[in-house]
């Protein structure tokens, strides 16, 4: 075209721009290359990210999702214990490369509690030191903010129970070596350490949300009645599921330095107790199953302290008249338990309070169990004693797994700590016959309604249940003025779902239990107040037009002339 | 002809439509970092993006000789600015990199990025075809890029300096130079590289070490890269879905909304964001290589190949670092980090290739209207 009157030297020019032209396709091409090139190797490196745990190898990035230690989780998946990795900071005096004074004004005012002295004579010193035992991520942030290399972060596994004191007693807590030291941390260190089980948390039987109404009103009355201590359970009657097991007073499993060692004593399973009248349902009970007692209106005489040898049993209120089955546990009078106890004799006694697991540690997964205080030899006198609770001591989980029996159809289940599937639970073990059973939730309804236990009638809920107010056994005898304070029931009692005991140590008679120290008057309120919060939480309805039919027994009961 | 009046039809729908993308996938990405909130990232983000894509339309109408005309004196204002912050900075104590303009501060090394392709791009196409092979057509080259990099160096910001040298030397490459230069200089890198290593900063040193042991110190300054990774590979294939990250959440991941952020959007879209996003960056290279092949003039064609070049590398080097391929520089990933200076030099670059492309189209059609 036009280079065809072009002279030479333009030729050579619009060749060489020709050329430049086509090396800058080239070179475009090139870095288009390197564009795809790096495309792929990005894209690849994301696809290995995504197949492979760790394309380096060394398996953290996948396995940083399994904890080193299993989580805990109550039934419902709330977080019990889990383990966290935890920064630590750290200085290595010979890498500092600013002003040490101002290096410790600056970390004492991300870190209050700890002067700048403290921290100036440590960053001084000549070994690298470990600042701070533990520290939250925002302080991290806040250090590494200061640009200081000589500051490092090491990570170190942690224990960590989010729902602070709650359900303390039941986790434990673990040592320095991340085992389990005691609690549920204990029962299970080596599903929880399992590799190959770590991933999956471990599911408790208990609520949190029982556990903490279990603990707040237990708190509550123990401090109101200036107790020594309190212990409560909530159980499941169909497979002996613990839902709440509370043990006052509380210590902090994330900092076991400073609690006291007496408060890590888990009273519901490690303490010994002299339980009293609860027992006496359980006498009477037994006494049904084998025929002693066979009618509701039989009369026993309690007008007077019933003589055994030298010995001599006493009612705390003596009625003075005769009373039948349902007036003596209204009542709950020791002369008649034991008249019963006496009639039926000491091996079904015996065989009673063995098949209920009374001979032996309570009957659960923790390794913190009591072994019993059991009667050395069985006679006469034991029988009797015992029938009322007394010259025998076992846990309060004893007592509340026994009124699961005597409630649920007569069937013990062992407690558990573990979540049951509905029809996966153990085959339990038929201690009473349907027929008392079902006539004991009556007498125990009677109990709440017209006795010592009215104070526990939680409106609606058909609570039904027995006092308890032993004396604590001391050196050489009794300790007339410090009582154990129990109230163990169930609810509802027209189909009992669960136990509840509470436990009071040792309370005092003040106003706010009108100058009582009896359970009727300590314990009984708790349960009601517990019952009252939880029933609803665990699908009970309250429904007052509701009640166990109470009127085959209701007349057997003594009124003064004129009010029936 | 169409309903649509020309000057709307005549806007690059395709390329607004990329960078809307990527900035919306980002603004979302920000709001699942701030816990679900538009505040304190993804809204700013959002209002600073459409602001630079409206600047960038602007830029996009300047004619390719008035850039032309700007990019000598553009480069020695920028320059003079280095010099500036140096000297405050020196005044001042410590390294301070940025110059406040009330409203936000202006990062002179960043406007450099693109002050050296257009000076170097000005350069070369004022060289005669045939001078290139030349020693002239080297040094003054050289000396623009040198005079940049030793001020950025000093700030010191190790990310930039490699930015404007390897966007420079993409001009370079570009402008035909012959091969033996960059392969003898590749070669007397790779001799220095111990020397230069040496005379970084003690920061520095550190960080490219551990660039090369990751995982020889993972509680300690490792940290960045190993949670990075983390959060990369616990997304999986579709990642553990919006608002659901923990790496990010539980503040593992420093850095989550800027140098990070790639992490943080892997880990709740998986290697499907993953790849999406990478896709997202491909077509807008592949489009910016296009422009530069396209390109009727020499400057046009110099300066799309090294402002693309400049994107790519935010790009590269910010995955990279990322998924542990290159050392923690603190580069931002475009589109996608929070933070505003690297926003608007992006929307500039994207501006200005727009501008070439714009008149690349036009000598075409009056070419094929001729022939």
């Amino acid at each position: 075209m036009t280079t065809l009157v072009a002279r030479p030297d333009r030729v050579r020019l619009a060749g060489q721009r020709q050329r430049a032209m086509m090396t800058a396709h080239q070179r475009l091409m090139i870095l288009m290359l390197l564009f795809i090139v790096a495309i792929i190797v990005i894209g690849g490196r994301t696809l290995a990210f995504a197949f492979i745990d760790d394309a380096h190898g060394s398996g953290r990035g996948g396995s940083a999702m399994i904890p080193a230690r299993a989580d805990i989780v109550d039934r419902n998946g709330v977080p019990l214990a889990r383990t966290i990795d935890a920064y630590s900071l750290r200085v290595v005096p010979s890498r500092l490369m600013n002003d040490p004074r101002r290096l410790a004004a600056d970390l004492a005012a991300i870190f209050p509690d700890t002067s700048a002295d403290t921290f100036y004579a440590k960053i001084t010193g000549k070994n690298p030191t470990l600042l701070r035992r533990r520290a939250l991520p925002e302080e991290v942030a806040a250090v590494n903010a200061l640009g200081e290399v000589g500051f490092e972060y090491p990570r170190v596994k942690e224990r960590l129970y989010p729902q602070h004191t709650l359900a303390a007693h039941v986790l434990g807590f673990t040592g320095a070596d991340h085992r389990g030291v005691i609690g549920v941390e204990k029962a299970f260190d080596e599903r929880l350490s399992d590799p190959a089980l770590r991933g999956e948390p471990l599911v408790l039987s208990i609520d949190s949300r029982v556990q903490a109404t279990l603990e707040s009103e237990l708190y509550t009355a123990m401090v109101n009645l200036e107790a020594q201590g309190a212990a409560g359970i909530v159980l499941d009657v169909s497979s002996g599921e613990v839902l709440g097991m509370a043990s006052l007073p509380v210590f902090n499993p994330n900092k076991i330095v400073s609690g006291s060692n007496a408060a890590r004593k888990n009273a519901v399973t490690y303490n010994l107790y002299e339980l009293g009248s609860t027992f006496k349902p359980l006498t009477i009970g037994k006494a049904m199953d084998i025929g002693v007692v066979t009618s509701m209106s039989r009369r026993y005489d309690a007008t007077k302290p019933l003589k055994v040898g030298r010995f001599a049993i006493h009612d705390s209120h003596n009625m003075g008249r005769w009373l039948n089955v349902p007036e003596t546990l209204i009542h709950s009078s020791n002369v008649v338990t034991a008249q019963i106890a006496d009639e039926m004799g000491q091996a079904p006694l015996e065989q009673l309070f063995r098949s209920l697991g009374f001979d032996n540690r309570p009957q659960i997964e923790l390794k913190e169990r009591a072994f019993p205080l059991w009667p050395r030899s069985w006679g006469r006198l034991t029988t009797m004693t015992t029938s009322y609770g007394h010259g025998i001591a076992v846990t309060p989980l004893h007592l509340a797994s026994a009124y699961g029996a005597l409630v649920n159809g007569g069937t013990f289940y062992p407690a558990t700590l573990l979540k049951t599937e509905r029809g996966r639970q153990p085959a339990g073990k038929r201690v009473f016959s349907e027929a008392t059973s079902a006539r004991m939730r009556q007498l125990l309804r009677m109990i709440v309604v017209d006795g010592t236990g009215t104070k526990a009638d939680a409106p609606g809920f058909r609570v039904g249940g027995k006092t308890g107010s032993a004396e604590k056994p001391s050196a050489g005898g009794y300790a007339h003025h410090s009582l154990v304070s129990t109230f163990v029931a169930a609810f509802p009692m027209d189909n009992p779902r669960y136990v509840v005991l509470a436990m009071i140590d040792e309370p005092k008679g003040n106003a706010y239990s009108s100058g009582q120290r009896t359970a009727g008057w300590t314990a009984a309120p708790v349960v009601r107040n517990v019952v009252m919060r939880i029933g609803p939480m665990l699908g009970i309805i309250p429904d007052q037009n509701r009640d166990v039919d109470l009127s085959d027994l209701e007349p057997l009961l003594w009124k003064p002339k004129g009010e029936n | 002809m169409s309903v649509i009046p020309a000057p709307v039809a005549g806007l690059p729908w395709r390329i607004m439509a990329l960078t809307s993308a990527l900035a919306c996938f980002a603004g979302v990405v920000l709001y699942s970092a701030a816990g679900g909130s538009m505040t304190p990232w993804a809204g700013m983000h959002l209002i600073r993006f459409v602001i630079f894509l409206v600047m960038a339309l602007v830029i996009s109408r300047f004619d390719e000789d008035f850039i032309k005309s700007l990019s000598f004196p553009g480069y020695a204002g920028v320059a003079l600015l280095l010099l500036f912050v140096e000297v405050v900075g020196q005044v001042k104590g410590g390294s301070q990199r940025w110059i406040s303009l009330g409203a936000f501060n202006l990062q002179p090394s960043e406007l450099m990025k693109i002050a050296i392709v257009l000076a170097l791009a000005r350069f070369y196409a004022m060289l005669p075809a045939g001078e290139t092979t030349r020693f002239a057509a080297v040094w003054p080259a050289l000396v623009l890029i040198g005079i940049p990099s030793a001020l950025v160096l000093l700030q010191p910001d190790l990310g930039t300096t490699l930015a404007i040298v390897a966007s420079g030397v993409i001009v370079m490459f570009i402008a035909g130079l012959p091969l033996r230069y960059f392969l003898g200089a590749a070669g007397a890198g790779a001799a220095a590289a111990p020397i230069l290593f040496s005379m970084l900063h003690d920061y520095q040193q550190k960080r490219i070490l551990i660039f090369l042991t990751p995982e020889a110190d993972p509680l300690g300054s490792g940290y960045h890269i190993v949670q990075s990774k983390i959060a990369i590979g616990s997304g999986g294939l579709f990642g553990k879905g919006f608002l659901n990250g923990t790496q990010s959440h539980l503040q593992y991941l420093p850095e989550g909304h800027t140098d990070f952020v790639f992490a943080t959007m892997a880990e709740e879209w998986g290697l499907f964001g993953g790849l999406m996003l990478l896709l997202g960056f491909f077509l807008l290279l592949r489009w910016a290589t296009g422009v530069a092949l396209r390109a009727q003039t020499k400057f046009g064609r110099y300066t799309a190949a090294g402002l693309t070049m400049t994107i790519f590398f935010y790009v590269a080097i910010n995955l990279m670092m990322v998924m542990g391929l290159a050392p923690v520089v603190g580069i931002p990933l475009p589109f996608m980090s929070y933070g505003g200076s690297s926003m608007m030099t992006i929307m500039i670059c994207i501006g200005i290739i727009l501008s070439i492309d714009r008149k690349a189209r036009r000598g075409h059609s009056g070419m094929s209207g001729l022939s």
